[in-house]
């Protein structure tokens, strides 16, 4: 709700109150779609089950293409959109710690709590580890401070490192996509397993 | 037909119509015409020449003045201290900074009040604050502060003391005239208050 709480058109406790709700929404969904289960969501790595992919990549094409339309019409001022600024070390070191703390407990932060809530122990048990690292990084925190806070490029657009305009951009992220859903269903024939 | 066909029979044709049409760079109105209206109405765009002179005489850093007029016209006279941006320049990219900003008080000027005023109403528009218009113009400039008429004597004292911040204003700024008395020369209005805009609060999001 980044832009309404900016412009203050809505209060904070509304702001908080609606994250609340698009946060059970989210979670629900993720459960719906059978997300908190560890099996399913390390099978996008062995390539038996590339669901987790495939429902993240149409979310992220669907939501792109969203707001640029929006944005043609008028309706949403993309200067107001939030960017996640880049810190490039800290994104490729903490890419990979999460990726393989991703195959080897089988959630992401977000899966872990989905898989809680319905009372899975390896759930428990990852949300255990996750708190553990969070500790650590805290306690140690002088320690790699500097790699952190490490080649800043403030919230550049990949379309706009690349040149492109965002249209031209997002139309080859939608072929990139695509061709990603293709490999991915090939893979599920190429290494399937009866149960999961 | 498979969902991925389906998606791609979808997706497909709205991102060669997104790759295909311009950017849309331009921003949403962020004044309604009731407010915009509503601010006509009490004058809150208005500074008097008494607060003008004032802050020009004082030297205050947060005073800018915007001639609004063509470049002949500025080149020919000028309010001192005054950067020309003509009205038909208003948008250009080079002057966005000076006209959005919330450092400076922007008074723009014309010879009378109309041009100054479509210059705010256009500034305003777009969402910009503390741009303000010199109220008359400065055909009323050149009547009020370099040559004030004395008021008749039956006047009351507050007219003297405006008259005698005029006149030595006038003087201090190039017009003509002496200080004959020395009153009390509490007399430049209240100026307008310089808004800073709200800062823009971070919003952050993740997995």
């Amino acid at each position: 709700m980044g832009p309404l709480a900016i412009n203050e058109l809505i209060s904070e406790n509304t702001n908080l109150f609606l994250a609340f709700i698009i946060g059970i929404g989210f979670g629900f969904i993720l459960e719906q779609s059978g997300f908190s289960s560890s099996r399913k969501l390390a099978g996008v790595f062995y390539g038996y089950d590339t669901v987790v992919l495939k429902v993240f990549f149409t979310a992220a094409i669907t939501a792109m293409l969203g707001l640029l339309f929006f944005s043609l019409f008028g309706w949403i001022d993309m200067d107001l959109v939030y960017v996640n600024p880049t810190y490039l070390t800290s994104a490729i070191v903490g890419g990979m710690i999460m990726g393989a703390g991703f195959i080897i407990g089988g959630y992401c932060p977000g899966t872990s709590f989905c898989g809680a809530s319905i009372g899975k122990i390896d759930a428990l048990v990852f949300i255990g580890g996750l708190f553990i690292g969070v500790f650590i990084f805290g306690i140690g925190y002088d320690l790699w401070d500097g790699m952190y806070m490490a080649k800043f490029l403030g919230s550049p657009k990949v379309s706009e490192t690349l040149g492109l305009t965002d249209g031209v951009f997002a139309f080859l992220l939608i072929i990139v996509a695509l061709g990603m859903f293709w490999v991915a269903e090939w893979a599920e024939k190429k290494f399937p397993r009866a149960e999961y | 037909m498979k969902p991925r066909t389906l998606l791609a029979l979808f997706v497909i044709p709205m991102g060669l119509i997104i790759a295909a049409v311009p950017q849309n760079t331009t921003k949403p109105y962020k004044l309604t015409a009731e407010e915009l209206l509503s601010e006509v109405n009490t004058r809150t765009q208005y500074v008097t020449p008494d607060a003008v002179a004032d802050m020009i005489v004082k030297k205050d850093p947060s005073l800018r003045l915007i001639d609004v007029r063509s470049q002949d016209e500025y080149e020919k006279y000028s309010l001192p201290g005054a950067i020309n941006i003509p009205v038909t320049d208003l948008l250009s990219d080079q002057y966005t900074d000076i006209l959005d900003q919330d450092v400076k008080m922007n008074i723009f000027y014309s010879n009378g009040t109309l041009t100054a005023n479509e210059a705010w109403m256009i500034t305003r528009q777009l969402g910009y604050n503390n741009n303000f218009v010199l109220e008359g113009g400065l055909n009323y400039w050149f009547d009020a502060i370099m040559n004030p008429q004395k008021p008749a004597s039956t006047s009351s004292d507050e007219e003297f003391a405006k008259y005698d911040f005029r006149k030595s204003a006038g003087q201090a700024l190039g017009g003509g005239g002496v200080v004959q008395s020395a009153q009390d020369q509490n007399t430049a209005s209240a100026k307008p208050v310089v808004k800073s805009a709200p800062k823009k609060k971070k919003a952050a999001g993740g997995c």
